[in-house]
């Protein structure tokens, strides 16, 4: 695997305006009544008056290990170079069993093509033309950063260098590319 | 959780519903079904006694086809693409519990038809006689295709276990115990199917062999109860998340399905009534046809049981 694509969510730039999500629908042209990416606000943390929120971006995360990929029994589910979980659409059956293996809930059925679907780093067109996800350079706070983690001078790089991250879930061994940089305010929770 | 834009629908941790709970139970019924006449048919001719003819064989020649054939047609039916299922035909990951399991039913299927085919080889040749070189072919064959599908069905009824247990994320799920609890539960079902078949069909005599499946279910129970003591005790050991699916069996309506569903009709009406029946009821044909359906009716329970409250508890 040549380049690691990354995507790293830092919690507290984040406000939760949800200006990924719609970007992001708007972008890959997904049907109202379901959703590539949404950030959820959860709370409040915290005793009156120091409350605080989390904000806790729902996305595809693009694991190295995906179990989504593991149990498709046709291959439709799989991982390129590029290392980004895709779907080939023509391979797919439609048996769900993606749907129920990924442990972040985040792949649905697109109501129009009846095939799972989710975050791919919009790798068909904004990745295609060398320009970042929709998601990221729409946020208006710069939380989001995304690129090859390979490449030693990259932003994304110096960002998990930098500063400390953690990733949801590890424990069921999926190895996720989305990494998160906890709220100062609030704990690590995975 | 407060989303501020979206519907949560998609979100819903429940992905399989009743339709793939009544295939995994189809699924078990059929290769219980074949394990126990297979293992009667050893059973008699180890002991030198005629095995054709019998009731319950006769039974699991029907029982064991109409059920996998149902249960494909509910898997097909199910798939968000029914008209383009042939993909899983032709494309195999062999990384998926589910392609082993196209696999051995792709074999298990046709087998389980000639099966048949063998068992009510007048009727067959009386409606098409053109299978008669078919026919004989695979009579020579009996014994290696007996073998074949007794292996297969112990595949076909272990894979639905492990179809589950690849679930990383639900600790109801996710254990080794899985298989071997949906293996015991397939011969409860495929034992009593067999049993309610032979009694309302083929049986003439009050003791018809039905006798030697009897004997399998003590033994079948017991392994299925310390399976489910297994997994849930096992659950309580492995941190909070699976503590949490505990609540599975203790609260809400499927604590109730598994309480009333599997461990009352399951386990507790087949064992008691067979412990404090009078003698004289034993082989009535009322009394075999109660017990059979409460445990089918159990098994049937301890499968919608696994399906919703396995995938309601996420770790």
């Amino acid at each position: 695997m040549t380049k690691r694509y990354v995507l790293v969510h830092d919690e507290n730039k984040c406000i939760g305006c949800q200006a990924c999500n719609v970007a992001c629908r708007s972008e890959n042209n997904v049907p109202e009544s379901v959703t590539r990416l949404q950030v959820r606000i959860e709370g409040p943390y915290g005793n009156f008056p120091h409350l605080h929120f989390k904000y806790n971006r729902v996305s595809c995360e693009q694991c190295e290990n995906a179990p989504c990929v593991k149990v498709c029994p046709t291959g439709a589910a799989y991982v390129n170079d590029d290392g980004i979980v895709s779907i080939n659409e023509n391979k797919c059956v439609g048996c769900l069993y993606c749907v129920a293996a990924c442990p972040y809930k985040v792949r649905f059925i697109n109501p129009e093509t009846r095939v799972p679907d989710k975050c791919d780093f919009c790798k068909e067109s904004r990745l295609a033309r060398g320009e970042q996800p929709a998601c990221v350079t729409v946020c208006p706070t710069q939380a989001l950063t995304f690129g090859d983690a390979n490449d030693l001078t990259s932003e994304v790089r110096k960002v998990l260098d930098t500063k400390p991250s953690y990733q949801q879930k590890v424990n069921l061994g999926t190895e996720p590319r989305v990494y998160r940089i906890p709220s100062r305010r609030g704990g690590i929770k995975a | 959780m407060n989303n501020i834009w979206g519907s949560m629908e998609q979100y819903d941790p429940v992905v399989w519903n009743w339709i793939i709970a009544v295939y995994l139970f189809m699924a078990g019924l059929s290769a219980g079904s074949m394990l126990v006449a297979i293992g009667l048919k050893w059973y008699k001719k180890s002991r030198g006694l005629p095995t054709e003819g019998l009731p319950v064989i006769k039974a699991a020649a029907i029982v064991a086809p109409v059920s996998i054939s149902l249960g494909m047609a509910l898997l097909v039916l199910d798939l968000t693409k029914p008209f383009e299922f042939y993909h899983i035909l032709l494309n195999y990951n062999l990384t998926s519990v589910m392609a082993w399991g196209v696999l051995a039913l792709l074999v298990y299927i046709p087998l389980v038809f000639v099966f048949a085919a063998l068992v009510f080889e007048k009727q067959v040749l009386k409606y098409a006689p053109w299978l008669a070189g078919i026919l004989k072919v695979c009579r020579q064959l009996e014994n290696s295709i007996h073998k074949l599908i007794f292996v297969l069905a112990i595949g076909v009824g272990a894979y639905t276990g492990f179809l589950l247990s690849a679930l990383i994320s639900y600790p109801i799920l996710n254990t080794a115990i899985l298989p071997a609890l949906f293996l015991t539960s397939a011969l409860s079902a495929g034992s009593a199917g067999n049993v309610l078949v032979a009694t309302l069909f083929f049986s003439k005599e009050k003791s018809d062999c039905i006798d030697q499946v009897h004997r399998i279910e003590y033994p079948v129970a017991f392994n299925e109860a310390l399976c489910l003591v297994l997994l849930f005790v096992g659950l309580n050991f492995s941190g909070p998340a699976a503590q949490g699916a505990l609540g599975a069996i203790t609260q809400g309506v499927w604590a109730s399905v598994f309480w009333i569903g599997v461990v009352g009709l399951g386990l507790l009406v087949p064992v008691l009534s067979s412990i404090f029946a009078p003698k004289s009821w034993r082989h009535t044909k009322g009394f075999l046809i109660t017990v059979s359906c409460s445990t089918i009716l159990g098994v049937l329970a301890l499968r919608h049981f696994v399906v919703y409250a396995g995938q309601s508890y996420i770790s």
